[in-house]
């Protein structure tokens, strides 16, 4: 059992705090993501599990036991670091060794794990080279290494992969993933990048302002995001927002904006809510697009066409809001140019407050 | 200056024109890539102009004097004028007694310099990045920065003040514990020590802002992450910081072997007297009495020369190591 959980955890730099109280349960084995814009507090979290900086307020559990004053070396975790952090007078099989060698673990056993690692990593032909003379993806491993031959309770990241090209990222993801199916050791992984946290996590923390969004499954935070935040920061392209106010429609509540209108659900909150700002929100996949008013669809302007093979992305605007919309090219690419609308399926919709850009209760959950 | 005007407009033209020459043939020139080279950087050369007139003025020009290490010079008949000896300064110097005690004097002091100087300022560089009371380390700092801005000559008071039998602090201290005063600057066993631990004293702080400016390049996260792996602060410094200001340290020593030779000829002059020729008198020193003071250029050239030669021996020696051994060197 290797959990950690974090407890009104509170962060502050002098008088200014940076992290507010986050609670946060991660279960042995589990990967989890801290995804969040630049400067939201991502890494001063995680630096605090790790215990390179010190704890606030709050309480931090490893293990069933309480950390905050426990030195790092005490707690047992490994971290990866954005810039890898690897020793250039050390060569390979050396860097791989530093946590071992600083432990006095014996010079057999220190021998058999490096070679296991470098095995596991594929590093073994490079096991004597010094890190500048190796690849960024190498040079990721090696760090990767490092944390995985003290075979700790908690593997932490911090931006691994954001100094390597697309390409290899994208292959380094699928090795991180693959490595903790083999490891199945309790990770927290801290990124910007929101591919990589749908991809790898099997639960997303989105992170604002030192604050936790919403915590869930991938899936569960891109289908039902609780906040236009979080809709607005997962999914690439992101949600599509139009601002609109609450009007009364033959059959329930309407949304009107740009002298058009969308059915709504007939959520509590809207009910006799004429009048009330909101912002609906559209995924640019659920947008299914339309070259002749139909009934129940919504017009746009098209702006731009932005053919990427199988799929295109749609640059539209309704009233003053952008509109993306993402589509299937197969059959459909001679419609592209004359799209003036789209329809959407209903249940799909999310509606947010518009002041506090919190989700409506009472929406279908989709699944 | 006519003349020579007329000739760099001439070797101009030629040079443009040699380039479009080239560049119809595709064939570049070195003529013709160091003319552009010129053209597109000559503002980086003007602010490279007074360094290099310096260098030529004050280092090049004066080795035109250098070849009276060769000559029977006399300063009736000029630098050109007198006639050529070959290497007869040579022979005299190494068949003088004085000049060997010299030439053994300064390997000495300088071997004890190295040994001991050499690795000061590194451990007080070590010392102060682990000091964490900001207060504390920039007093300290600032302490053992004074000395080099102090004038020899003051240090040199300071020293002699220090170690006098009537009223130096050490003697005094000694006599505390019942010893007997020592003279100590007229006890040749004396002088290498006391010489040796000034200058230490004088430069070792200053010194030691080379390494903490390295220390100060190394990347936080490598401890870190040794943090993190459970290094202590001593294993950091050892295992973290000394091999990451390795190349400075080499750098360094290969200029200190450089310099080896060059003892701070005006802290001898001040501290030495006759009684401690037997240990202080160096090279610089025995050339100072001999060329200046006696009027034996000649003689004090050759000395002069041969020094630089060892010198030049020596760095080019350690560098060559350096870069055989560490990957490091300084060209
Ligand atoms: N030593 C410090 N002193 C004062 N404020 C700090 C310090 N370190 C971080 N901060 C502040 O804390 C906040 C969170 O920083 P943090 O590094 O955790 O962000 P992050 O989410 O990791 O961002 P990024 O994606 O850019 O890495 C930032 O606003 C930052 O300015
Ligand atoms: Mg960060």
């Amino acid at each position: 059992m290797s959990g950690v959980r974090l407890d009104k955890i509170v962060k502050s730099y002098g008088a200014v705090q940076v992290v507010h109280g986050i609670d946060l349960e991660i279960k042995d084995k589990e990967f989890v993501v801290l995804v969040g814009p630049s400067g939201c507090g991502k890494s001063t979290t995680l630096r605090m599990i790790a215990g390179l900086e010190e704890i606030s307020d709050g309480s931090l559990t490893i293990d069933d036991r309480v950390v905050n004053r426990v030195a790092p070396k005490d707690r047992d975790v490994a971290m990866v670091f954005q810039n890898y952090a690897l020793y250039p007078h050390l060569n390979v099989a050396d860097n791989i060794a530093f946590g071992l060698r600083i432990r006095k673990e014996s010079k057999d056993a220190i021998k058999a794990s490096v070679d296991e690692v470098g095995a596991i990593l594929g590093l073994t032909p490079y096991l004597e080279r010094r890190p500048s003379d190796l690849s960024g993806g190498q040079r990721q491993r090696v760090a990767m290494g490092r944390a995985i031959v003290r075979r700790p309770k908690v593997f932490l990241f911090d931006e691994p992969l954001s100094n390597l090209d697309a390409k290899l990222r994208t292959q380094m993801r699928a090795e991180i993933k693959r490595l903790h199916k083999r490891l199945e050791a309790t990770s927290i992984y801290v990124t910007h990048d929101q591919v990589e946290a749908m991809t790898l996590a099997d639960k997303i923390v989105v992170m604002q302002d030192g604050r936790i969004e919403q915590i869930g499954t991938p899936m569960e935070l891109f289908l039902n995001p609780a906040n236009a935040f979080v809709a607005g920061f997962l999914g690439a392209p992101p949600m599509n927002m139009i601002n609109a106010v609450v009007a009364k429609g033959e059959n329930g509540p309407i949304a009107s904006f740009d002298g058009q209108t969308l059915p709504l659900p007939a959520l509590p909150d809207l009910q006799n809510a004429e009048g009330r700002p909101i912002i609906v929100g559209i995924r640019p996949e659920y947008a299914n697009i339309v070259t002749a008013p139909q009934p129940g669809s919504v017009n746009c302007t098209l702006n731009l066409v932005e053919t990427l093979g199988s799929e295109a992305l749609l640059h539209a605007t309704v009233g003053d809001d952008q509109f993306v919309i993402r589509t299937e090219t197969l059959g459909k690419i001679d419609q592209l140019d004359h799209v003036n609308g789209f329809t959407v399926d209903p249940t799909l919709i999310r509606i947010f407050d518009a002041k506090t850009g919190k989700a409506l209760g009472g929406q279908t959950r989709v699944a | 200056m006519t003349m020579t005007d007329n000739k760099i407009g001439g070797s101009t033209e030629e040079l443009v024109v040699e380039a479009g020459e080239a560049q119809r043939n595709r064939r570049p020139s070195r003529m013709n890539r160091v003319g552009d080279h010129l053209r597109r950087e000559w503002q980086l050369y003007l602010l490279l102009l007074p360094t290099i007139l310096w260098l030529l003025i004050f280092l090049y020009k004066p080795m035109y004097g250098l070849q009276i290490a060769f000559k029977d010079y006399s300063v009736f008949r000029g630098v050109a004028g007198s006639p050529w000896v070959g290497l007869e300064h040579f022979y005299t110097l190494f068949e003088n007694d004085q000049f060997i005690r010299a030439l053994r004097n300064t390997i000495y002091i300088s071997l004890l310099g190295l040994v001991f100087g050499f690795p000061m300022p590194i451990i007080l560089a070590l010392m102060f990045n682990e000091v964490v009371n900001q207060l504390f380390k920039k007093t300290a700092q600032t302490i053992v920065y004074l000395p080099h801005f102090i004038s020899s000559v003051i240090i040199a008071g300071i020293v002699i003040t220090a170690f006098s039998p009537s009223a130096g602090i050490v003697n005094t201290v000694m006599g505390w514990f019942g010893l007997n005063p020592i003279y100590f600057l007229t006890k040749a066993e004396w002088f290498r020590p006391i010489f040796v631990g000034t200058g230490i004293w004088q430069e070792a702080g200053f010194q030691s802002i080379v390494y903490l400016a390295a220390i100060a390049g190394i990347s936080p996260t490598l401890y870190e992450s040794a943090v993190v792996d459970g290094a202590t602060r001593f294993q950091m410094m050892w295992k973290i910081t000394l091999p990451m200001i390795l190349p400075t340290i080499i750098i360094m020593l290969i200029i200190r072997i450089g310099n080896m030779l060059e003892v701070s000829f005006e802290m001898i002059i001040l501290l030495y007297q006759p009684a401690t020729y037997e240990t202080a008198d160096v090279v610089n020193t025995f050339i100072y009495r001999q060329g200046i003071q006696g009027g034996q250029y000649d003689l004090a050239a050759a000395a002069g020369l041969f020094n630089a030669f060892v010198a030049f021996v020596l760095v080019m020696t350690a560098n060559t190591i350096s870069k055989r051994y560490s990957r490091t060197s300084l060209w």
